[in-house]
């Protein structure tokens, strides 16, 4: 809206330019069209400078708008779908073959929703939705994508493997904003249906190339991790406001808390 | 280019100012729906994660 004050009050600039083709434009000949070029030129000018500033606030302020929007919508989905009982299937939870239960349920696939992040040195109350995927077209939904290539994520519930998730810096709900507050022991928790996934944050990398794939693998280079285990990986872009870098933060799974009926939380996201 | 418009626009000035308004904001609409969407995988800003070197299809 503020834009239309600026578009606005532009337009009386332009009026100190002779009006092209008019009276004193014939009479002085080429330099009144000159002139008239330059206005338009000028003019153009502006109107790239607004179109630019309107970019800006689409890029900062809409498409978070539009994500917000529809990351609660799904987030409601799912969590209603949750509540509507056991796991999907005819036979029940139990009736799939499968040791520890985990493997009756099919994998996932690309574009399911699968649980929430909560981080709270990302801010009380943080919550954001996991959908499996790291397409622009997941990501810009304003979630938090699982790695399926370069390495395909495994998940928080498999026995060992890399829980990888890149989520946006800016713009698109920018839910990995503050990224950067995340340090060296602090938590972080999936909520799946049936389960509270709680980690520690061992190391970070404040900086690395866009082509650092190594950093989702299984045991994740540069983390310190040498042996296969229960890790997750936080990625995103990196200095603020480009995507010129990348960065990450890992973790390992301290213990896996069952979930009750109510969805009591587990300490590490309690406020004291 | 804007007086040009402006001098063809129909109306006295309050019609002409209530047509520049709308013209404004269909603009910035159709800028919003479809021009920026379109302009925003093409521009090195939302690329988040890490990939094997084809930095175009980064999400």
């Amino acid at each position: 809206m503020q834009d239309d004050g600026t578009a606005r009050s532009a337009e009386p600039a332009e009026e100190d330019f002779p009006p092209p083709g008019g009276a004193a434009g014939k009479a002085r000949g080429g330099r009144g069209r000159a002139l008239a070029a330059l206005g338009v030129f000028g003019e153009l000018l502006i109107t790239l400078g607004l179109v630019l500033g309107l970019f800006v606030a689409y890029s900062l302020w809409w498409t978070n708008v539009q994500a917000d929007r529809s990351a609660a919508a799904a987030s409601d989905r799912l969590r209603s779908s949750w509540a509507a009982g056991p796991t999907p299937g005819p036979g029940g939870s139990g009736a799939a073959p499968g040791p520890g239960g985990a493997a009756a349920v099919p994998p996932p696939a690309i574009g399911d929703d699968v649980g929430f992040l909560h981080v709270p040195a990302m801010g009380r109350d943080y919550q954001v939705l996991i959908r499996m995927g790291t397409s622009t077209a997941v990501l810009d939904e304003g979630v938090a994508g699982v790695y399926e290539q370069p390495y395909r994520a495994a998940m928080p519930w498999d026995r060992t493997g890399n829980f990888a998730l890149a989520a946006h810096r800016d713009g698109h709900g920018a839910r990995f904003h503050d990224l950067d507050a995340v340090h060296r022991g602090d938590a972080i928790v999936v909520e799946t249906k049936d389960e509270w996934y709680v980690y520690k944050v061992d190391n970070t990398l404040p900086e690395t190339s866009k082509y650092d794939t190594g950093i989702v693998a299984p045991v994740p280079a540069s983390s310190g991790y040498t042996a296969p285990g229960r890790y997750i990986t936080l990625t995103t872009c990196t200095p603020v406001y480009t995507s010129r870098y990348r960065m990450a933060v890992w973790g390992s799974l301290v213990r896996v808390d069952a979930m009750d009926a109510r969805r009591t939380p587990p300490p590490e996201l309690r406020h004291s | 280019m804007y007086g040009w418009i402006w001098r063809h626009l129909p109306g006295n000035t309050l019609v002409r100012a209530v047509i520049s308004l709308l013209l404004i904001l269909g603009i910035v609409y159709l800028l919003f729906t479809y021009v920026f969407p379109w302009a925003e995988p093409l521009l090195p800003f939302g690329d988040v994660t890490v990939d094997g070197g084809d930095g175009a299809s980064a999400g």
